[in-house]
């Protein structure tokens, strides 16, 4: 999970998920018209921009949520967990003695 | 590989379109992904005001929202405000809303033509948007901080016991199927209607059925990857998306969504509700500004030309503001919450 991942792990990530992210856009901008066309004959056709778009989301979301990890920008929930593990070591519960009469 | 474009039904691509549209999708997406629906409401008109024929624009916009949406869903579900089952469950309603609001708006359009149809797309919007906007941000303003608890409308028709009951548990709500129903079916006529049925569904989740703001929002984005995807594959099967157009949208608004989704974690709850009542509010004297144009072409009121035109671009520059104001509030309110923050680590370490 991506919230998970340190700020060099997430510019890795973000590295990876970019440079395949422009490629695609890459690839469908240099072919533009030809697939524009393609796309938008209707019937069976109907599955090219959807899976493209199925496709982009994941690729490209990737890279969004790497992008704003990387640049430290991350959910509260996720420091409240870190903030919990380096806070209990170093509060200890005294030990009492009880009496159960 | 030349292949020439239909130019009736395909623009061309200039820089700044491809920037319009990238920053459009950008504040759109952040905007949905804070309170779960935006966006669409600017874009569509946008595109259309850059040459795009009506038809493309809807298909267009609407093949970006539900990838949108899905990662906004997935990003949400992440930090544990999804009600996967409230969405479905009002996704199904929200589906038979749409095909009766398609109806409803054929029939307006054979009666009355296209400018009766648009006076009641923005009759609609004024009327909704008021109403709806207008509970919501004096709810928000008047308990700022306060913890959702279910509002009394909500907590009278949990105690309902009417078969079948359902139980959503990440929302916390247990009530009658019956009552799902009618939020669901409003999401979808106003879908059908407005573009936007986030509108009706988040408000219709957090005071019928007595959802958080913060699942209200995050389920909608459930309900509007299954609305979007469906009604893709009804615009795709006719041949009316412009890929090129969905691909630079979605580029912008899958940086948004993510950020807005973030936005949720680290702001208080109320804020989710003072900006979806803000940008209510504002479009409604968007769509205001532009029913005297309508009123004009139906021969029921006379306007000078000039001042037709004028109001048109004000309603679309406020809409714009609309959605700006939004973004500029979510941004703001998460960097003030930022810096809370790390004052508070400071005050720690000290």
């Amino acid at each position: 999970m991506a919230q998970e991942l340190t700020k060099k792990q997430a510019l890795a990530r973000m590295a990876v998920f970019g440079a395949a992210s422009a490629a695609i856009y890459a690839g469908i901008f240099h072919f533009a018209a030809p697939i524009t066309e393609m796309f938008a004959r209707g019937g069976m056709y109907a599955a090219m921009p959807i899976a493209t778009v199925f496709l982009v989301s994941y690729v490209h979301g990737g890279f969004a949520s790497n992008l704003w990890t990387a640049l430290g920008i991350t959910a509260k929930t996720q420091q409240k967990t870190v903030q919990a593990t380096q806070t209990t070591p170093t509060k200890r519960p005294e030990v009492r003695a009880t009496l159960n009469a | 590989m030349d292949v020439a474009l239909d130019s009736l039904k395909f623009i061309d691509l200039t820089t700044s379109s491809i920037i319009f549209l990238f920053i459009v999708g950008f504040i759109g997406g952040l905007v949905s992904g804070f309170i779960g629906s935006g966006g669409a409401f600017v874009l569509t008109p946008g595109m259309m005001s850059l040459g795009v024929p009506g038809t493309v624009a809807v298909a267009s916009n609407m093949c970006h929202k539900f990838p949108k949406a899905l990662v906004g869903a997935i990003k949400r579900f992440r930090y544990g405000q999804v009600d996967v089952k409230l969405g479905l469950v009002m996704a199904a309603s929200a589906g038979v809303g749409v095909q009766v609001g398609i109806k409803i708006q054929n029939a307006i359009l054979a009666a009355w033509g296209q400018a009766g149809s648009n006076l009641y797309v923005s009759l609609s919007f004024v009327a909704v948007l008021v109403i709806v906007g207008g509970y919501v941000f004096y709810d928000a303003m008047k308990r700022p901080g306060a913890k959702a608890s279910g509002p009394t409308l909500a907590q009278r028709l949990q105690k309902i016991e009417m078969w079948p009951m359902i139980t959503f548990k990440t929302a916390g709500v247990r009530i009658s199927m019956w009552f799902t129903i009618p939020v669901g079916f409003a999401t979808g006529m106003l879908a059908a209607t407005i573009a936007v049925g986030g509108f009706i569904g988040v408000p219709g989740m957090i005071y019928v059925l007595g959802a958080s703001g913060l699942v209200a929002s995050a389920s909608e984005l459930v309900i509007a990857f299954a609305m979007g995807l469906g009604g893709t594959v009804n615009w795709a099967m006719h041949g009316m998306v412009d890929i090129r157009l969905t691909l630079i949208i979605l580029a912008g608004s899958l940086l948004g969504v993510q950020l807005g989704a973030i936005g949720t974690t680290i702001v208080r709850e109320a804020m989710i509700k003072i900006v979806m009542g803000s940008i209510m509010l504002i479009v409604a004297v968007s769509r205001a500004l532009a029913v005297p144009k309508y009123l004009a072409e139906l021969g029921l009121v006379e306007i000078p030309k000039d001042a037709v035109a004028l109001m048109d671009k004000a309603s679309f520059v406020i809409m714009c503001a609309a959605l700006a104001l939004g973004a500029v509030i979510i941004l703001g309110s998460m960097y003030k919450a930022r810096k809370a923050e790390s004052r508070q680590a400071a005050y720690g370490q000290a």
